[in-house]
């Protein structure tokens, strides 16, 4: 597992980061939000130990993050950037090998990866010479060549279509093993639902909200939704619950007191014994609808 | 390739450097370039030499020919060869026509030494003493002295208390091409290291690579790989001329030159890498190709200013030179090959030369390690200097 913890970085005045803890747990994607400027890159160029921190550890496993485990890991900055004018075969072997995969292996590696892109037949061309889209999978490449054991993503789905997006997703998923934790920012927020198992959310410096995407969209009260074969209406009468809205067959109400736990399941049995209930379940809240009330 | 894994990430980033440059039209060309130069500078003077041979002088009889025969011995041979013709007139239609260098004819109370727009002063030094000579001997002969006679006590003979290996032009002369070659490789290469930076910066792949493995593996992957490079060149140059000088028959040159090469090496290397360090710094602080020439300049004033001094200072200011860190490159095997420099005099100038090497290294890699990854802005010297470790 990869955890940061009480991470402050000041640049002059300003703190960008505030005592931001949280975990990225491995065999998990974690998308990592917030307007621009809340600190993301900050916080990841902090975990690759490209910038220091003014406070706070990054850790792994539990144990301080050293160069050595840090090499291991695969890095997408936010400002893309290979060398140009290198060919892009040469290219990634290079960047294998500085990440310590000795020659042979780094050259299988990028065959293999480069076949999986479908770029096999521009393997001896410079990277300027690519298309856009392509250069932006030679770079995520890069970050994968090396097996590594964690993966740290600044927006890497921007600028691309939906299409190479998805062509993304499978790739990661294809390379990324079962036990290597992911870290990714990302503006995108129907993707971050989409992909995401856990979320952190950061606005101005602070983590404002952390955990899984399922809990989170669940939103702090525990609202239902109720579809029947009829009029909802005698739900207003059921005590310990608050109706929020009534529409004809359309119910959303919350719970208010449950002292025994067993209200809900009341209230659906009362509604079965009443006619057909064609839809049951607690209202998910639109990821958008948590990130603008986190940062709010 | 070697199929180990890298213990020591520098020595990858020094293979790409490498790699990547000898593959760089502009280096392979400036290479060949100066490849040329040298060889042009060794063999045609050569070629000029071997053809011209002894220079003929016009002589219209016996007393004139012995003056030309006294005059190439006081040059040593093979300097002058007497051409005789039957007149004045003759003699001066082959000056005209430039058949011969000059000629000698009689003349008041002598001889006149004929010349077409000019006679070079070497010839007609020689001239003048072999006529002087011949004239006195003669002269002594009626008054009845031996030319032994004649010249007793009148000798000045040369003695030496410290003489000099070389003669003082080709001294001058190597001088200036062994502070010449350092200038230029250590000014070429600097600017080549500064552009590799920047390079790095502009593309932002130097994000990733300082993900990757400490910045200082970066600095002395990028300095010791253009070392290699920048000895590499010298060596296939030097090899060349080495070729070159074989082939016309100069090789008697480098028995003046073979003891001080490995000097020369140590006090190369020295100097480039403590330079290396600036120039890096140098790229480091620039965000862009354009700022290069700003942040460059300390780097061009540390190699233009001793090199000048060492050029043309005189010989205590040469010797004061030889000693001071940098300029100790370009001056201290320029003086062990023309004077007689006593051992410790080399060996102190490469202490000196060796703790400013690492005094310098170890600030370039603190500076580069602070700019390298500012990509906002040019920064200057004094801004990176006072920037605190971030």
């Amino acid at each position: 597992m990869l955890s940061v913890a009480g991470l402050t970085r000041r640049f002059g005045e300003h703190l960008a980061l505030d005592d931001v803890s949280f975990d990225v747990r491995p065999g998990r994607m974690t998308g990592f939000v917030g307007a621009n400027g809340a600190g993301k890159t900050t916080t990841m160029r902090i975990i690759l130990g490209v910038l220091a921190a003014n406070g706070g550890a990054v850790t792994w496993q539990g144990e301080p993050l050293s160069n050595e485990v840090r090499r291991d890991f695969g890095y997408m900055p936010e400002e893309r950037g290979l060398y140009p004018k290198m060919k892009i075969h040469e290219q990634l072997v290079f960047f294998g090998r500085l990440h310590g995969l000795d020659s042979l292996r780094a050259a299988e590696r990028t065959d293999k990866i480069l076949g999986r892109l479908g770029l096999a037949e521009r393997a001896g061309d410079t990277l300027e010479t690519l298309s856009l889209g392509n250069q932006q999978r030679v770079q995520i490449a890069a970050a994968l060549v090396h097996e590594p054991i964690a993966l740290v993503l600044d927006e890497p789905f921007s600028g691309l279509d939906p299409l190479a997006v998805d062509a993304m997703v499978d790739l990661l998923r294809e390379e990324v093993t079962p036990e290597v934790p992911v870290l990714f920012s990302s503006h995108q927020l129907e993707l971050v639902e989409r992909l995401c198992d856990d979320l952190v959310v950061l606005s101005r410096g602070k983590v404002v909200a952390a955990g899984p995407v399922a809990e989170l969209a669940a939103g702090p009260a525990a609202t239902y939704r109720l579809v029947v074969d009829g009029d909802a209406g005698w739900l207003r009468d059921v005590p310990g619950i608050k109706v929020r809205d009534v529409a004809g067959a359309t119910a959303l109400f919350d719970v208010v007191t449950d002292p025994d736990g067993g209200l809900v399941q009341q209230v659906l049995q009362q509604a079965m014994s009443r006619g057909r209930v064609l839809e049951f379940g607690p209202e998910r809240v639109a990821l958008s609808d948590v990130f603008r009330e986190a940062t709010r | 390739m070697s199929n180990e894994t890298l213990r020591h990430p520098w020595q990858l980033v020094a293979q790409r450097e490498i790699s990547t440059k000898i593959r760089d039209k502009t280096f392979i060309g400036s290479t060949a370039f100066m490849l040329l130069v040298v060889l042009a500078a060794v063999i045609i003077p050569a070629l000029v030499a071997g053809n011209s041979g002894p220079d003929k002088i016009a002589v219209l009889d016996d007393s004139g020919a012995k003056v030309v025969a006294v005059a190439d011995g006081i040059k040593g041979g093979d300097s002058y060869e007497a051409t005789r013709t039957a007149d004045v007139a003759a003699a001066e239609q082959l000056v005209k026509d430039g058949e011969v260098e000059a000629a000698l004819l009689p003349g008041k109370n002598g001889f006149e030494v004929l010349g077409k727009q000019r006679v070079d002063s070497g010839l007609q030094d020689s001239l003048r003493e072999a006529a002087a000579n011949l004239g006195m001997e003669q002269n002594a002969a009626r008054a009845g002295l031996t030319p032994e006679q004649l010249r007793a006590g009148s000798q000045l003979q040369e003695r030496l208390l410290d003489p000099g290996p070389l003669p003082e032009i080709v001294a001058n002369f190597v001088n200036i091409g062994l502070a010449l070659a350092f200038y230029m490789t250590a000014l070429g290469f600097g600017m080549m290291i500064a552009q590799s930076v920047v390079q790095e910066k502009e593309s932002r792949v130097v994000e990733i690579l300082a993900a990757a493995v400490p910045i200082r593996a970066l600095l002395w992957g990028k300095v010791i790989g253009n070392t290699v490079l920048a000895l590499t060149q010298i060596v296939v140059i030097a090899a060349a001329s080495l070729l070159g000088l074989l082939a016309t028959g100069q090789a008697d040159i480098l028995e003046v030159i073979a003891p001080v090469a490995g000097w020369f090496v140590v006090f190369f290397v020295l100097g480039f890498v403590a330079l290396a360090g600036l120039w890096a710094v140098a790229g480091s602080l620039a965000t862009r190709q354009e700022d290069l020439g700003s942040t460059t300049l300390p780097g061009q004033m540390v190699l233009m200013i001793p090199f000048f001094f060492s050029v043309f200072a005189g010989a205590e200011a040469k010797s004061v030179a030889s000693f001071i860190p940098i300029a100790s490159s370009m001056a201290m095997p320029g003086r062990m090959l023309t004077e007689h420099v006593p051992l410790w005099q080399p060996l102190l100038a490469i202490v000196f030369l060796l703790v400013a090497t690492v005094l310098i290294v170890r600030l370039g890699a603190r500076l580069y390690e602070r700019t390298l990854l500012r990509t906002g802005r040019r920064l200057g010297y004094r801004e990176a200097i006072s920037i605190k470790a971030s």
